[in-house]
């Protein structure tokens, strides 16, 4: 579980720098609005990203106990890990 | 006090035609027809289906018929369609702008001619110059780069052109075919989100200066506004298949913290106050960019009702919208003499055009 969560980070990491021109750090304990600035358009643009590499669905119900990027990776490795089949 | 230019030396709106090209695609259509794009790369295609459902457009007229789009692969191709439609679509909207002015292509001295979506050498407005009959002294003003804020900037420039030449008439052409610009493989989001919102149309507004001895709603006077390092709020970037999209959810947060200032300020050099405004011509940028607008200039529910219904209706069609709006409201029963209005619209800039009105 905790190698799939450092994943996950990895993969926010790429997202942020990559498709939302995101200059600074990415730690976990980053605040995904407040530390990372993302806004509605960036939080849509990392969920879509973070469905396509892992292959899970993320609802806005999912969102209610997210806030840093920590809660992000261990929502996303816990879908995972719940998904039966995972293909890459 | 009402500083100068005054409504009585201000030029006027005499007329504005509107025209969309006869493909229409409901915005399921449309869904349907990118769902298979979309698969290529994304997982949950439900949000993305969710996302052209959220920006409150009912459909869109297209340039052409929707299989047409998937052969167009190169730059070049789309261009060629967009120069072919671009010239037939303004030709029709000049057309009906000058008959419900009353007046013919020979009346026109100057023709300022806006548009994001498409580039051409001679410009569209030299086209239609063969087709229309215009005089050979027509003055022509392609501008190419304002993006949505066009229509407004345009009529803003033509104004200042007016004021200098008080007997002259000017047409202001906006053409936009948006879904001619769809770079099929950027399956990012904001391009997924830009598929979604923005449409194709045209619209020409003909205007005379305040010595041409005609009556109609005046240009009082314009602003424009900048606001700096915003570069990357909304743009193109060109890239080898053709214009790629950049857009930022900055746009309605912009609208929030600026555009009351930018509207006070003014109004007040008019002696104004948002309360005297009768009629608010606003841009469609989309939901959140009129929320915004609603909220930050604490407007009445009912007050932006046109640029609602043009966005459901037929999507943000760029420079073209506003005037789609201004349009509707020069035509509608609801202006009276004496009422003040303004127009407003953002572009890329990232920068605003504030035009006041008064009938």
């Amino acid at each position: 579980m905790a190698e799939l969560e450092g994943e996950v980070v990895a993969e926010i990491r790429r997202i942020l720098g990559e498709e939302l021109e995101w200059k600074g750090a990415v730690e976990p304990s980053h605040d995904l609005l407040k530390d990372l600035q993302l806004d509605s358009l960036g939080l849509t643009v990392l969920a879509v990203g973070l469905e396509n590499r892992f292959r899970v669905k993320l609802s806005e119900e999912d969102a209610a106990g997210v806030t840093t990027v920590a809660d992000l990776a261990r929502l996303v490795s816990t879908r995972v890990s719940a998904t039966p089949e995972v293909p890459r | 006090m009402h500083n100068a230019p005054s409504p009585a030396s201000s030029p006027v709106i005499r007329a504005v035609g509107r025209a969309l090209p006869p493909h229409y695609a409901t915005q399921e259509q449309l869904i349907r027809a990118f769902r298979e794009l979309w698969a290529k790369k994304h997982f949950n295609l439900e949000r993305l289906e969710d996302l052209h459902r959220a920006v409150n457009v009912s459909g869109r007229f297209l340039s052409l018929p929707i299989d047409e789009y998937r052969p167009l692969v190169s730059f070049q191709q789309r261009n060629d369609a967009w120069i072919r439609v671009a010239v037939e679509l303004g030709e029709q909207v000049v057309r009906q702008a000058l008959e419900k002015a009353g007046l013919t292509a020979r009346d026109v001295d100057h023709i300022f001619f806006v548009t994001v979506t498409g580039l051409a050498v001679p410009s569209i407005d030299a086209r239609l110059a063969n087709r229309l009959g215009f005089r050979e002294d027509l003055r022509r003003t392609p501008i190419f780069g304002l993006g949505c804020v066009a229509g407004a900037a345009g009529v803003a420039r033509a104004v200042d052109y007016l004021r200098a030449y008080p007997r002259h008439t000017a047409l202001v052409l906006a053409v936009e075919l948006c879904s001619l610009t769809l770079q099929r493989e950027d399956l990012s989001i904001p391009n997924i989100i830009a598929s979604g919102l923005f449409g194709d149309g045209a619209a020409c507004v003909v205007l005379q200066g305040a010595e041409a001895g005609t009556q109609g709603p005046r240009v009082v006077d314009s602003r424009a506004v900048f606001y700096p390092d915003t570069e990357r709020v909304m743009g193109w970037d060109i890239v080898d298949t053709g214009f790629k999209i950049v857009l930022s959810a900055k746009v309605p947060q912009l609208v929030r913290e600026q555009v009351r200032g930018n509207v006070d300020g003014f109004l007040g050099a008019h002696g104004l106050t948002r309360g005297e405004l009768r009629h608010w011509v606003a841009h469609t940028g989309g939901p959140k960019v009129l929320q915004a607008f609603e909220e930050s200039l604490e407007l009445g529910k009912e007050t932006l009702a046109r640029s609602w219904a043009s966005l459901g209706e037929v999507g943000n069609l760029s420079s073209a919208s506003v005037l789609f709006v201004l349009g509707e409201t020069l035509e509608s029963q609801e202006p009276r003499p004496g009422d003040w209005g303004l127009m407003m619209a953002m572009g890329p800039g990232f920068c605003a055009e504030l035009v006041l009105l008064r009938w």
